[in-house]
């Protein structure tokens, strides 16, 4: 690759969705910019490399590289170690890099139990010798090689040393754009994995325009069965909004349609549980006199683990299902 | 956990000097726990630099051991491995502030109450003390030096119970210029001591010493007395309790004018507790002779409120329809004289409630009185010459296995004290009237302890009462006399004639019964009593701090704590009265500094914690929109420390770090396994 | 790819028959004085449990809990004053509330009925506490090691950079 100056900035994705690749493309015309800027020479999801141009650059080639998504795989893996080799600064891009994202739910389940799912078991199935994928296979040509399915789904920072963090799912336009001119201009804050940015400081609670009036909860509603009053806050309402657990950065987006918050920028702080928090949180903010009362309530939460954990299950302190 | 308390990982802390004392206890944690291998263990970690065992380290030598090894060593931490922090916590800060060194810098570690003396299990308790330790190094290691906060105290006091002990307390703490209200659950003043006739050893009549206590302290203006009240709950801490108290109504006013038409013409009855049921009383009542207040009240379980008593006075001086109302009393501090009851013999216990003509010693006390429900009689078919058989031990010095357990799975194997020379007492006030009776006592021992108490066992003896001492293991049998010649047949096997089986007729059989504590597992509840096995509320410690509990501001005074006599109790009760106002000259109290802070720079905004504080302390500054804790109001619960979903707020002394690793060290502890 | 290597525990440690780890978190004005009441009687309990103090009951953080289970506990106690008898006045509502949602969200991650018990004792409840305990440790004993740092290094987890946490401490 001819050196012109340019920042040289990379994309991967693995266990993901796709989202984070399209928000980096959701800064819009700021791409032109990017463009002038740096030259992008990884990116699988927007144009065709191979790991084998990547493997031959000098170490510390790529300025920036962004990962998104989960490790999953073995080949996941490898990837991350060979981008952490290739780059200076390697960032965790989305959720799923950060705290495992929707991706890391599937630790609620055993490989036994995903493989039956997705090979066996499943209406749309039609697999009658119930034949499982194999990780090696002999052929005339040679041996062929799958990556191997790791027993639990990991952050980034599990496998490799991560320099930053951008937070959410996907991490919102305007503050990538924001991340990427601190790039550009060489003005990101000081290295450690647990700096986040492409956000704020602050929860959700504190970008969201409704208003608190510090009432208790009276009662669980679900936000497709009931219309939440506008202007107040969605969690004293009743509706489970993760907002006071979650770090801001999205403008409070999805209180502001009447969906509440679901925890997507993860912990707020430098929390490690954020389902933990949350928690601690909920159960201080119940109109409950009597412990009758209080299991009422609670027995109204449906799926705990589901919504407390939503995005974190991966930074969390059990990290799965036993 | 956030990553600030991942610091609580590192095992090793720059600068911090930590000392190790492990209590023997006398014997009391190191005959179960090997307090040495725990030293020689808790040496090795990083950090401590020094660790030591000594008997007692709450002693004057043990304290001096640690004052010294502080400067010697120059310790900035300190543990000690001892009792409950409940005992000597105050003991070891103080003695640590002492070598200069911040109190708070120290950590109390409970290796017996929860450890040494709730197992057999040598090796496992060792274990386990270690690992107590080393989690205390851990947690130690992320303590800050703190400064206590100053209460002022509130110069009044609460008396809880109108018999003598609460009586006395009341007077004396008045005489030391506390306003004081006294609180007592019966329409009137007096206790367990207006049951009784004349006292030991002076003889004088109970009610007439009672009466000169009630009258100084109904005299007192700054004591205020409430009879048939109620304590409702009770909120605060030393210095400033607020205790909400129902004053039943009396029913009875000043201006009746006819007590006596008042009560004759009152047609429902119910058994008279004053007489332990050997006798009836109205309605409406008066409880005793010289009684205060002294004038009727009514009994609302038994008055069918007809009326026939307004009628009797002319309309005046009776409101059946008087209401209850509520007060708020204010107190800094609270003084216990609830006292006890007599033991009630289970049902068939030496024949009692099942055959005739057996009594309880309380009982008999009252046919005694000349004042008496019987004017001094006492029920025998042969009054020629009658035969009286007095149990000693009864509901006392019991041994499991062999006495019946009680209703609460328990036996009463506590020595009653009073029962001995009450029971002489009474055989001799019976040989006063009736030369010609014939007594017989029967008993483990004699324990006729106090000053001049000995003389009536003397006495006793040189009237001819007859004394059988009998084997605890193998108790009296009572019967019916089927040959109808006495009432009762006494079976017992006499240990001082070398083992000759007797068979005893009574007339009377006197069961000389012991005490209980009056039930007030709801004051326990709210002023968080300790209780000993046998249910008497528990002092701090028995000899150097006696008449106080654990709780601070809270006072023991009389039977309640354990039984004794009225010398003892009003003791006690000058004892508490004593404490209770050293305690408010000092003027006001230390409160531990365990308080909690917002960190502004990590506070979210959220708003949780504005709604979660007990005391409203804390509140939202509109501009930078940050919680702040209003730390005078704030009283060290750490509700909102856990409630903080950005662990933006940490309480003082349990800081997530300090906890955390608390927590970490007792866990990973013996665990070898470790991650390439 | 890199396999994750992890050092036998030592002989000793696996020599050991296993004993149930068990932390409690005691409220110091009601259930940690109800424990001492237990040590006044003499009562007995198998030394498993391990108690940590607080003022307040209202001051476990659900992530404490987490916390001790993550880190190798086989059973976690938490215990507070009665409802009405906080010292505190209402830190105990909070518990209240955060315990069984806890208990709900433990459970959907597979922790069995029995390893996470929350009761309250008074000061006055010796007898209640030394029974709980007892009962509690049997309880865990049936159920045998939860091991979830162990469960997790089995799936792979802790063999990149977030190793630090699974280090053993002094």
């Amino acid at each position: 690759m001819t050196t012109n100056g340019k920042l040289k900035i990379g994309m991967y994705w693995a266990a993901s969705c796709g989202g984070c690749d399209i928000s980096l493309l959701e800064i819009g015309p700021h791409l032109l910019e990017l463009i002038a800027a740096a030259d992008v020479v990884f990116w699988p999801c927007a144009a065709d490399f191979k790991y084998k141009d990547v493997a031959a650059y000098p170490d510390g080639f790529i300025d920036v590289c962004f990962f998104n998504g989960g490790v999953r795989n073995s080949e996941q893996e490898q990837v991350a170690r060979l981008l952490r080799a290739k780059s200076k600064t390697l960032a965790a891009y989305g959720a799923c890099a950060c705290d495992g994202g929707i991706p890391a739910l599937a630790n609620l389940r055993t490989v036994d139990e995903i493989f039956a799912s997705s090979y066996l078991d499943n209406p749309s199935i039609d697999n009658p010798g119930r034949v499982l994928p194999q990780t090696t296979f002999a052929t005339e040509l040679g041996d062929l090689e799958i990556p191997r399915f790791y027993p639990h789904v990991l952050r980034l920072a599990d496998v490799v040393e991560v320099d930053y963090q951008l937070p959410g799912c996907p991490p919102q336009a305007d503050r990538v754009w924001e991340a990427l001119q601190a790039v550009v201009a060489g003005a990101l804050p000081a290295r450690n994995s647990a700096v986040k940015v492409a956000c704020t400081d602050k929860s959700v609670c504190d970008e969201c325009l409704r208003e608190k009036r510090l009432e208790k909860i009276a009662a669980f509603k679900r936000p497709h069965l009931a219309i939440p009053e506008a202007g107040w806050c969605l969690l004293e309402q009743g509706f489970v909004c993760n907002g006071a657990a979650t770090r801001s950065g999205c403008g409070a987006k999805c209180p502001s349609v009447n969906l509440p918050c679901r925890g997507c920028y993860g912990a707020t702080g430098d929390v490690a549980d954020q389902g933990a928090a949350f928690i601690g949180a909920l159960g201080s903010l119940l109109e409950a006199e009597t412990e009758d009362r209080a299991r009422e309530l609670i027995d109204q939460v449906v799926d705990p683990v589901g919504t407390f954990y939503r995005f974190t299950l991966a930074s969390s302190d059990l990290k799965g299902r036993r | 956990m956030s990553a600030r308390t991942l610091a609580a990982t590192e095992t090793e802390r720059e600068g911090v000097r930590i000392g190790v004392f492990i209590c023997h206890c006398g014997g009391n944690i190191s005959d179960v726990v090997d307090v040495k291998q725990v030293a020689a263990e808790v040496a090795k970690l990083p950090n401590v630099v020094f660790a030591t065992t000594h008997t007692f380290v709450c002693s004057d030598p043990g304290q001096a051991l640690i004052e010294g090894a502080i400067k010697e060593h120059a310790l900035n931490r300190v543990i000690v491995a001892a009792c409950s922090p409940t005992l000597h916590q105050a003991t070891f800060r103080r003695a640590v502030e002492r070598a200069g060194l911040n109190q708070f810098l120290f950590e109390h570690v409970n290796v017996r109450e929860q450890c040494s003396w709730v197992s057999e299990d040598a090796a496992g308790s060792t274990a386990k003390a270690t690992r107590l330790v080393r989690a205390a190094v851990a947690r130690i290691r992320h303590l800050e030096p703190l400064d206590k906060r100053r209460i002022a105290i509130h110069p009044s006091a609460l008396v809880i119970g109108g018999g003598v002990a609460g009586l006395v307390a009341a007077r004396d703490l008045a005489r030391r210029g506390m306003r004081v209200t006294l609180v007592e659950n019966h329409p009137f003043l007096g206790g367990r001591m207006a049951q009784l006739d004349r006292v030991f050893p002076t003889g004088e009549k109970a009610r007439d010493l009672l009466a000169r206590v009630i009258e100084e302290v109904v005299r007192d203006p700054r004591i205020t007395v409430l009879t048939d009240a109620e304590i409702l709950d009770s909120e605060g801490i030393v210095g400033d309790f607020r205790t909400r108290i129902r004053i039943n109504p009396r029913g009875v006013n000043e201006h009746l004018a006819y007590r006596g038409n008042a009560i004759a013409a009152c047609p429902e009855e119910t058994i008279n507790e004053f007489d332990f049921g050997l006798s009836r009383r109205k309605a409406i009542y008066m409880a005793y002779p010289g009684c205060y207040p002294p004038m009727p009240a009514i009994d609302w379980h038994t008055c069918t409120k007809c009326g026939k008593c307004v009628w009797a006075v002319g309309g005046k001086g009776i409101d059946l329809e008087a209401q209850p109302r509520e007060i708020e009393v204010h107190s800094g501090v609270i003084v216990l004289a609830t006292g006890y009851d007599p033991y009630e013999p289970l049902y068939g216990e030496y024949g009692y409630g099942s055959f005739p003509r057996i009594l309880t010693l309380q009982q008999l006390i009252r046919l005694l009185d000349p004042e008496g429900p019987t004017g001094g009689q006492i029920p025998v078919d042969n009054t020629a010459r009658p035969r009286i058989g007095f149990i000693h031990c009864v509901g006392a010095r019991q041994i499991e296995g062999v006495n019946q357990r009680q209703p609460d799975g328990k036996v009463k194997d506590y020595c009653a004290r009073t029962c001995c020379t009450g029971a002489l007492h009474a055989a001799l006030t019976i040989k006063e009237h009736w030369p010609q009776a014939s007594i017989v006592s029967l008993y483990q021992d004699i324990r006729t302890y106090g000053r001049g108490h000995e003389e009536y066992y003397e006495k006793a003896s040189a009237q001819g009462v007859l004394f059988i001492r009998y084997d605890p293991r193998h108790p009296p049998k009572v019967e019916k006399d089927p040959t109808g010649q006495s009432a009762l047949l006494v079976r017992v096997n006499d240990l001082l004639s070398g083992g000759l089986d007797l068979e005893l007729p009574l007339d009377l059989l006197v069961l000389a019964t012991g005490v209980v504590p009056h039930d007030i597992s709801e004051l326990i509840n709210m002023y968080r009593c300790a209780v000993g096995y046998d249910s008497f509320l528990l002092e701090v410690h028995p000899k150097l701090r006696p008449v106080e509990l654990a709780v601070s501001g809270v006072f023991l005074a009389g039977c309640c704590q354990g039984p004794m006599d009225i010398t003892e109790a009003t003791g006690a009760a000058s004892a508490a009265a004593s404490k209770a106002a050293a305690l408010i000259a000092q003027g006001n109290v230390e409160m531990d500094p365990f308080i909690a802070r917002v960190d502004e720079t990590h506070c979210t905004g959220c708003q949780t914690c504005l709604t979660v504080c007990p005391y409203e302390a804390i509140s939202r500054d509109a501009e930078t929109r940050v919680a702040h804790v209003n730390e005078a109001l704030c009283t060290g619960c750490g509700t909102c420390a856990a409630t903080c979903p950005s662990d933006a707020i940490q309480q003082f002394g349990f800081t997530d770090a300090q906890v955390v690793s608390e927590v970490r060290a007792l866990l990973t502890a013996a665990r070898a396994a470790t991650i390439a | 790819m890199a396999q994750a290597t992890h050092v036998q525990p030592d002989a000793a440690a696996t020599a050991a028959p296993w004993q149930p780890r068990i932390v409690a978190f005691l409220c110091y004005w009601c259930s940690y004085t109800g424990a001492d009441n237990a040590g006044t009687a003499r009562l007995k309990y198998p030394p498993n449990v391990d108690i940590v103090r607080v003022m307040c009951s209202g001051r476990i953080d659900p992530a404490l809990v987490t916390e001790a289970f993550a880190r190798g506990a086989d059973g976690v106690m938490v215990c507070g004053c009665h409802i009405g008898d906080c010292h505190y006045i209402s830190g105990n509502h909070k518990t209240m509330a955060r315990m069984p949602l806890l208990r709900r969200t433990l459970a959907g991650l597979g922790l069995e009925d029995g390893r996470f018990v929350h009761e309250w004792v008074s000061a006055a409840e010796g007898e209640k506490f030394a029974k709980l305990v007892r009962q509690v440790v049997e309880q865990v004993r049936a159920l045998g090691p939860l091991d979830w740092p162990g469960r997790l290094r089995e799936r792979g987890v802790g063999h990149g950079m977030d190793l630090e946490r699974w280090r053993e401490h002094a």
